[in-house]
């Protein structure tokens, strides 16, 4: 095994930099009448994203600097690290609740999310494992099942906040890790009927859920209920058209939109820039995942191959879900969009995640 | 790692690239789709989701007579709005509210704390008094405000209060033809549109759309004011008079179908119609009520045996012996001991039942049922108010020699007033049916024109001009010299039938009880109006149409042709002179008379002086005039020279 030095994959970087300017800008946009409204400054939210966008890309380079292969030695303590975080998050008192879910520690504006320090630790603790236990993978008992115990223990703690769509992007990001490490495709087939079987059991629990659904498939039957959000993301998207109503032209986020510059960012997105601005977005993200996966194919080892795929992975699906959401594709589920949507935590640890991704990128073999 | 491995990792991540490369396709494929494929529908959808609509009200179009004269209008009637977003004092807002529109303290606070942008203070504060509003307005309560409103006015009061109806708070047309032509009159509110955040707020740089309201649509009726104001003078008389259960008159222009004038009593006043119950707006009896005709219903018996030529009004002579005998029962002759011998023109003069047996007889009972048929009876006349009444008919299968005599002079049968009105229209206006009318130009509410015209409607030629001209000679008759004397106007030459018909009651009839009538037309050798009036059981007099109905036919049509400036005639039928009737004369030409050469003459008439001189250079009436004996003339004096000024 040979290593070379290289610098960072460029296109890589160019990619998440023009992301994460076009999102403090779109956040500008997309709250300033909030922001207006609710603190009399129309700056507020963009204030604070270039904030953390600061505070992200420190992280990022951080990262960008320190050999990935280091992290291997504080995967366990940042797993214990993670699922303490996770257990604390949901003692009365102590998790701030916000939306209806539990999910935040700490103080007024200063509060991180556990379960998105979660996405990024299982990541780190599974391409650990998996690249030092690679045989065992195929095993069922010994290779899948103790690490489908993890999962599943995290899966559940978040999902007592509950926060189904964190939990999703983890459970589906691991599998995808699996799966790449070379575990069985019979074994899949069990999980997805498992799988299967739970999201049903888990859409039966919570009947808001199963309104979502609904309201996804006929969102006009309950216009001002559970069909409300998609309805008015559609009412953004749909005049947009071709150039968009132009920046800062948005009447959705005109308290339409519930939270405009969060999970219905790409919406103003289409609705001020049109069909050009949110195909310049999506292939922006579609080139993140051809260079994320192009990393993981030329990582010198299976270790750094499984945490770029984990990466890119939990990056990825983030990016179908909520594009998904906003355009009517799936049903709604709250989940940000990576470098764009305003947000603390998320911002920042997914771009601390991606100078992990960066650094790998810099110790590809040559072909 | 192994060498199997690595290439299965590779595999696997090549996959997993082409399952990212599709999706990044199918997300730009589903996002074209949505802002091109939906994007119109979408965004349709969406801009109604911005606008805010302020309705601006149509206002509604008025109703006039024939001549102009409004009958319906709208007047201004102000409405009290309130924005409780900007209500500073909450209960103290609503107790001073509720002392000057006098409503419940508690009902005004609930309303100005609705938490909606804006609020109609519902009903005490909708259409209030100028001076109510006046007070409201310097009471300066903030977040209150006074906005222009308008609501109905029915200028005539009582007059043609059912076929108007009213309409109601929300100017919606609620009876009479308010109701029939509501769709019409009411018009299209229009709007100011605004863009609107999710909050209520304006949207900046967002254009408002004005649709101006469609005001709507100005009525002239075929009403002539003046016959309805002397119809409503005439039954107000009679009202007071006889103090009956009901009174109604329908005038109509025989050859057209134009109503002139209806009155239906007891009346109300549309402005203030919660004073009554609903049974007395909802029924319009002119259109509404069903009763036995009596003998008015002996002009289409009469009309038909004419038309068949099964009889000849001069020729043919009947014997009443006070009786007849059909299918072996006797009917009465309404005169004890009969009219004796005479000829079929006395048989109508003297309305006689055994005779009007006879023509019956004469037409068998398909031509006569087939005549009542043409003529209407049976069906509704089809005119443009809600509420038409059918009537009953004998049924023909069932009718035999008695039920037949019967109908011949109206027993047995149940028609409407409206009925009789367009059938007997039909038979002196020269033998068409027309469909009756009330609503005749629609107009254009800004500019006056007339959009849409109903013209006349003719259902079908029943008999001809010759059959015609006879019955009009016929019934001039019964009025000249007949049992409808009392509607008798010098000069005009009506015709007319009188008619007591028997109430019935729980299949008998009623003792003491008549709904007497009268119709009539004039002048009889081209009529030019038709007028039926019915009193429903008149107290203290006898109930007999010609007594108590002629009369008021008689007045209503004299002054009514007066007022339609229909000249006199000179070539009537003379009326046969009672003991209380006074004679007529021709007014002689005394100008240039002194006034001792008019005292020599000896002329029956009073006279009046006015004026100085020595002979007389003007007189009213001109000479020629016909008027009563002992009327009184007006002369104005003058000197020779001043005369020929």
């Amino acid at each position: 095994m040979r290593e070379n030095k290289q610098t960072i994959d460029g296109i890589l970087l160019f990619s998440i930099c023009a992301l994460l300017i076009i999102g403090v800008i779109m956040v500008y946009s997309a709250s300033a009448a909030w922001g207006e409204y609710r603190f009399s400054d129309p700056f507020y939210f963009a204030k604070r994203q270039l904030l953390f966008a600061g505070v992200g890309c420190l992280g990022m380079v951080f990262m960008m600097r320190i050999g990935y292969w280091t992290w291997r030695h504080y995967v366990i303590t940042s797993l214990i690290v993670c699922f303490t975080l996770l257990i604390v998050v949901l003692i009365p008192g102590v998790g701030l609740i916000r939306g209806g879910a539990q999910s935040w520690i700490g103080i007024g504006a200063f509060s991180i999310q556990p379960s998105e320090f979660m996405k990024l630790g299982m990541i780190l603790f599974l391409a650990h494992w998996l690249a030092s236990r690679q045989q065992q993978v195929a095993s069922f008992r010994t290779g899948m099942l103790p690490l489908l115990a993890i999962i599943f223990a995290a899966f559940a703690l978040i999902m007592l906040q509950p926060d189904l769509g964190t939990g999703a992007v983890m459970v589906v990001t691991s599998f995808i890790m699996l799966f790449i490490a070379g575990a069985r495709k019979s074994h899949f087939a069990l999980l997805g009927a498992v799988g299967a079987a739970g999201f049903v059991g888990l859409i039966a629990s919570a009947p808001y859920r199963m309104d979502r659904i609904m309201s996804f498939f006929d969102p006009w039957s309950d216009p001002l209920g559970s069909g409300f959000q998609i309805i008015q993301s559609l009412y953004a998207i749909g005049p947009g058209g071709l150039f968009g109503m132009g920046f800062g032209e948005s009447r959705q986020k005109y308290f339409y939109l519930p939270e405009p510059q969060t999970d219905f960012i790409f919406a103003v997105i289409a609705e001020e820039g049109g069909f050009i601005a949110g195909i310049v977005v999506i292939l922006l993200f579609g080139i993140i995942m051809w260079r994320g996966i192009r990393t993981a194919l030329l990582s010198p080892d299976l270790f750094g191959t499984l945490l770029a795929i984990g990466i890119v992975g939990m990056f990825f699906v983030q990016v179908l879900i909520n594009i998904g959401v906003v355009i009517g594709l799936f049903p709604v589920t709250g989940i940000t969009l990576p470098l764009l949507s305003y947000g603390g935590s998320s911002l920042t640890l997914m771009l601390i995640a991606l100078g992990l991704l960066l650094n790998i990128s810099a110790h590809t073999r040559i072909t | 790692m192994s060498k199997i491995t690595r290439t299965l990792v590779r595999r696997r991540l090549l996959l997993l690239l082409l399952a990212g490369i599709t999706i990044t396709f199918i997300l730009m494929i589903r996002l074209g789709y949505v802002q091109f494929a939906l994007g119109g529908w979408l965004t349709e959808e969406a801009e109604d989701s911005w606008s805010r609509d302020l309705p601006f009200e149509a206002e509604r179009g008025e109703i006039l007579d024939r001549n102009g004269e409004v009958l319906a209008t709208n007047v201004s009637a102000p409405s009290v709005l309130v924005v409780p977003r900007q209500i500073v004092n909450p209960a103290e807002s609503a107790a001073q509210l509720a002392e000057i529109l006098e409503a419940e303290e508690q009902e005004i606070y609930e309303q100005i704390t609705e938490s909606s942008s804006i609020v109609r203070i519902n009903p005490a504060g909708r259409k209030i008094e100028q001076e109510r509003a006046s007070k409201v307005r310097a009471q300066r309560l903030p977040g209150v405000y006074i906005v222009e409103d308008n609501k109905r006015h029915y200028p005539q009061g009582e007059h043609l209060a059912h076929v108007l109806g009213f309409a109601g708070i929300d100017n919606q047309g609620l009876t009479g033809l308010e109701k029939y032509y509501d769709e019409r009159l009411q018009g299209q509110s229009g709007y100011v549109s605004f863009f609107s955040d999710a909050q209520g707020q304006r949207l900046p740089d967002m254009a408002d759309q004005y649709e101006a309201p469609q005001n709507g649509m100005d009525v002239r009726l075929t009403i002539n004011d003046q016959v309805q104001t002397i119809m409503e003078r005439e039954l107000d008389i009679a009202e007071a008079s006889y103090n009956p259960d009901g009174a109604l008159a329908i005038a109509m222009d025989p050859d057209n179908g134009e109503i002139l004038g209806m009155s239906s009593r007891p009346h109300f006043n549309p402005d203030n119609y919660q004073a009554v119950s609903p049974e007395i707006y909802n029924q319009n009896r002119p259109i509404w009520a069903t009763y036995e005709p009596g003998s008015t219903f002996k002009i289409i018996t009469l009309a038909s045996a004419l038309e068949e030529e099964e009889v000849d009004l001069d020729e043919d002579r009947f014997h009443d012996p006070g009786y007849i005998e059909v299918a072996g029962q006797r009917l009465r002759c309404w005169k004890k001991g009969g009219h004796g011998d005479q000829t079929f023109l006395e048989v109508v003069q003297n309305s006689c039942n055994p005779g009007f047996v006879a023509l019956g007889e004469r037409l068998g009972t398909e031509r006569l049922f087939d005549y009542i048929h043409q003529f209407g009876f049976g069906e509704q006349t089809g005119i443009d108010m809600d509420g038409e009444g059918t009537g009953i008919l004998f049924d023909e299968e069932n009718v035999g020699p008695l039920e037949r005599s019967t109908t011949a002079f109206g027993q047995g049968v149940s028609v409407t007033p409206i009925q009789q009105v367009a059938a007997v229209a039909a038979a002196v206006n020269g033998g068409t049916l027309y469909q009756p009318y009330v609503a005749k130009d629609w107009l254009d509410p800004d500019s006056g024109l007339v959009v849409d015209s109903q013209t006349p409607i003719e259902k079908r030629d029943i008999i001809s001009e010759d059959t015609s001209a006879e019955v009009r000679r016929a019934l001039e008759h019964v009025v000249a010299q007949g049992t409808g004397s009392g509607a008798f106007v010098d000069g005009y030459r009506v015709g007319g039938k009188t008619g007591t018909a028997q109430k019935a009651q729980g299949g008998r009839y009623l003792e003491n009880n008549h709904i007497v009538s009268f119709i009539g037309f004039a002048p009889a050798d081209d009529p030019e109006i038709v007028v039926y009036v019915a009193v429903d059981n008149p107290k203290d007099t006898m109930q007999f149409g010609g007594v108590v109905a002629a009369p008021i036919v008689g007045e209503i049509i004299e002054d009514s042709l007066q007022a339609m400036d229909v000249p006199k005639r000179d070539n009537q039928v003379e009326k046969e002179l009672t003991w209380s009737d006074v004679p007529y004369l021709d007014v002689p030409d005394v100008t240039g008379l002194t006034l001792r050469e008019l005292h020599d003459a000896n002329y029956p008439l009073n006279i009046e002086v006015s004026g100085e001189g020595e002979e007389i250079y003007r007189q009213s009436p001109a000479a020629g005039e016909r008027v009563e004996e002992g009327s009184t003339i007006r002369l104005y004096m003058g000197d020779k020279s001043t005369a020929s000024d």
